[in-house]
């Protein structure tokens, strides 16, 4: 599964996964912390919809870290104060580009809970398509 | 007459900074953090768009810190941003993508995708609710309790929807003007002065990090005549967009393989804004163009009036304010409106005197002239 996607799903499950992905490596391999979760900022990049241009809104705070498995560097970045997901998202990413075998095991679980949380977006959309306005034409 | 170096104060600066303390814990209550979080969504919001850092958490922590001070919450989290590392860019985020909560249009009723009224004050009756005053835990439990037990009748898609915007559909109509996707890189007021003219990009950013009273009060300027803007809100939209950064050493990665890093709430308007321009035969027709705002959080007044001064400088007119870039850009900021106007109270000691020897002089020689 692409990063893209993995990420998307680790970090929209609450970490739930990737505390369990990160202690299923942690117990199996060595690794080296190369850099310690740490706060920071991203720059976020808008295009504005009246010109098509691009500018920026403004920074959100995140938290980054580097874990080293089998002489492959992972990045956790996620937006927050969340050490322990960094970490946990570091290990993962290490862990794919390891190419561990246990990373083969985790696509199910990552398509199970994509679906779960396309479900929670669907089900909360449902929930504000109740504010939806139905216009009635009066006749005068 | 020179400068006077003084010392002395440093007693009672400590004891005011005590005193300050005091003053915020003499009642013997504190707000936690995650009740600020719960139930001030609108102050959290501004603040993080003020202070042009998107953090809820840090957002809660400097209202406390601050007693509920909008200008000094905005300074805090100035503040501690300065100490940070910038460690990516995100890649362009594009407004289509979000998640829609809420969604209207004035100048439609009828949008594709319809109106959506998600969560706001706009149809609530302002009078003050007696009943919060005594709010207990089992009266909002069981009110949640019952409008979960209402939701769970609600049809559920099994697709996302993404709204279309309404100005696309104006476009493909051809109604408003095509433009480019233009991809040059922003200017970023945070690590180069402000120059005028100012680009499109250095002027959006600073009026999305402007403070909603001022931006606000400008673009109502404009409306009552110190302008020539009065829009039609095209649509206003708020909801979620999700940020991706790419690796910084993977220069060659796809976009498959950036980072997602999380979500962030914004507000975002497209106003339609009627002018006048020449045709081809050099004649005058009516035409329209586009306001845009957006914001951090859910703040639809500060978006609604980015959108005119978006407007509103675009068309610099030297005869109303509002159109003066360097009026407008210059003076919305909030830590550096309330820094100057309260560096007032700092000592001035040697300037005023030095002004009172003026006044003497000049009094002085006016009694010579008068004997």
């Amino acid at each position: 599964m692409n990063r893209r996607r993995r990420t998307e799903i680790l970090i929209q499950d609450k970490g739930n996964l990737a505390e369990k992905f990160a202690e299923a490596i942690l117990t199996t391999y060595e690794y080296r912390e190369i850099t310690a979760p740490h706060y920071g900022l991203t720059m976020i990049k808008v295009r504005e919809t009246a010109k098509n241009s691009l500018f920026y809104i403004g920074e959100v705070l995140v938290t980054e870290a580097k874990m080293e498995i089998n002489n492959c560097i992972g990045t956790g970045i996620v937006a927050g104060m969340e050490e322990k997901l960094a970490k946990q998202l570091a290990l993962i990413d290490a862990a794919y580009k390891a190419e561990l075998s246990e990373t083969i095991l985790w696509e199910s679980q990552l398509i199970a809970a994509e679906c779960e949380i396309r479900n929670a977006k669907a089900k909360e959309q449902a929930e504000l398509v109740s504010t939806k306005v139905n216009f009635e034409t009066m006749e005068i | 007459m020179g400068y006077v170096p003084v010392k002395g104060g440093t007693e009672a600066i400590e004891a005011s900074i005590k005193r300050v303390k005091y003053e915020r814990l003499k009642g013997e209550a504190i707000i936690e953090i995650e009740t600020i979080l719960s139930t001030m969504r609108a102050l959290v919001d501004q603040v993080m768009s003020e202070s042009s850092l998107y953090s809820p958490h840090l957002a809660a922590l400097a209202i406390k810190q601050a007693e509920g001070s909008m200008e000094e919450a905005v300074f805090l989290m100035r503040a501690h941003r300065s100490t940070l590392p910038r460690l990516y860019y995100s890649e362009p985020v594009e407004t289509e993508n979000m998640f829609v909560q809420r969604r209207i249009s004035a100048s439609f009723k009828d949008i594709p995708g319809g109106q959506l009224l998600g969560a706001t004050y706009d149809y609530t009756h302002r009078l003050l609710d007696f009943d919060l005053i005594d709010e207990k835990k089992a009266d909002y439990t069981h009110w949640l309790q019952r409008y979960f037990k209402e939701l769970q009748e609600v049809d559920v898609q099994e697709n996302i929807q993404h709204f279309p915007k309404v100005v696309e559909y104006l476009r493909n109509e051809g109604l408003f003007a095509q433009y480019e996707i233009d991809n040059t890189q922003p200017e970023d007021i945070t690590k180069q002065s402000l120059e005028f003219p100012a680009s499109r990009s250095a002027r959006l950013q600073v009026l999305t990090r402007g403070q909603t009273g001022a931006v606000t009060s400008l673009a109502y300027a404009s409306l009552r005549g110190y302008g020539e803007v009065h829009p039609t809100v095209g649509e206003v939209r708020v909801g979620s967009l999700p940020i991706y950064v790419k690796h910084p050493n993977e220069a060659a990665s796809s976009e498959e393989e950036e980072f997602y890093i999380g979500d962030i709430q914004v507000t975002e308007v497209e106003s339609f804004v009627p002018v006048n321009v020449k045709n081809d035969k050099n004649e005058e027709e009516l035409d329209f163009e586009i306001g845009y705002g957006i914001c951090y959080g859910q703040n639809e007044t500060k978006a609604i009036a980015i959108s005119i001064l978006d407007q509103c400088l675009e068309h610099a007119h030297a005869e109303y304010p509002t159109h003066d870039e360097e009026f407008v850009l210059l003076h919305i900021d909030s830590v550096e409106s309330s820094g100057f106007i309260s560096h007032l109270k700092l000592p001035h000691y040697v300037t005023f005197q030095s002004k009172l020897d003026s006044i003497r002089q000049v009094k002085k020689g006016a009694q010579v002239i008068e004997s």
